[in-house]
């Protein structure tokens, strides 16, 4: 049996993001089949362009310790991390709605992104397994 | 014919090591002994976590002062 890791990134800081992206690539080297559902403030870093980074207020001053640590570790970014957990054949939607609702469209999509899909269409290839939501 | 693999994940952050090895799976076959070398102290209990999941077999797990060594058997393809 094939088990299921499903992501619903909701957040749109890049610590989050982050967690979302170790926990694709991780799930995806251990053979799950991982689902990535971007939806609202997620949004922000899967459209083109340049993927900005961002921390919540009360961490903002962390920032440089933050990026310090990062390199020092070696640890990739989590677009990477992304791309690694895809070449095991995860998937990343985004939410359709939210994409309405902040005037997203298919064309404006981070190429990273499979396809562009509703919560009900989600729900159905999460069922049965792991569901986190971030 | 069994082949022997040493994957050198060596200065990579978790996830990496384990994807390393993910990926050094995809090529292998049943009988093929795969060595993981890292530095990241999370590869112990997460290569363990992934031979329980895929069926596969560790066979020794070895720390020298640079790295952490860990012998899999692939058991299951």
């Amino acid at each position: 049996m094939v088990s299921k890791l499903s992501i619903i990134l909701f957040s749109g800081t890049t610590d989050k993001i982050l967690s979302a992206g170790v926990l694709s690539q991780a799930g995806a080297a251990m053979g799950s089949e991982v689902r990535i559902f971007v939806t609202f403030w997620g949004l922000l870093s899967f459209t083109k362009g340049e993927k900005k980074m961002m921390l919540p207020k009360e961490f903002e001053q962390m920032g440089p310790v933050f990026m310090q640590g990062m390199a020092r570790e070696h640890v990739k970014s989590w677009y990477e991390m992304i791309m690694e957990a895809k070449e095991f054949g995860a998937k990343v939607y985004a939410c359709s709605m939210a994409c309405g609702v902040m005037g997203i469209k298919r064309e404006d999509l981070d190429p990273i992104v499979d396809d562009m899909v509703g919560a009900a269409a989600f729900l159905q290839q999460a069922e049965g397994g792991q569901t986190l939501y971030i | 014919m069994e082949n022997f693999k040493i994957i050198d994940s060596r200065g990579s952050a978790c996830p990496g090591p384990i994807t390393d090895l993910a990926r050094a799976y995809r090529n292998s076959k049943v009988g093929d002994l795969l060595e993981i070398w890292a530095t990241d102290k999370g590869v112990r209990a997460d290569t363990q976590a992934w031979a329980a999941k895929t069926g596969n077999e560790i066979l020794e797990v070895k720390e020298d002062q640079e790295k952490i060594v860990i012998k899999i058997k692939i058991n299951k393809r």
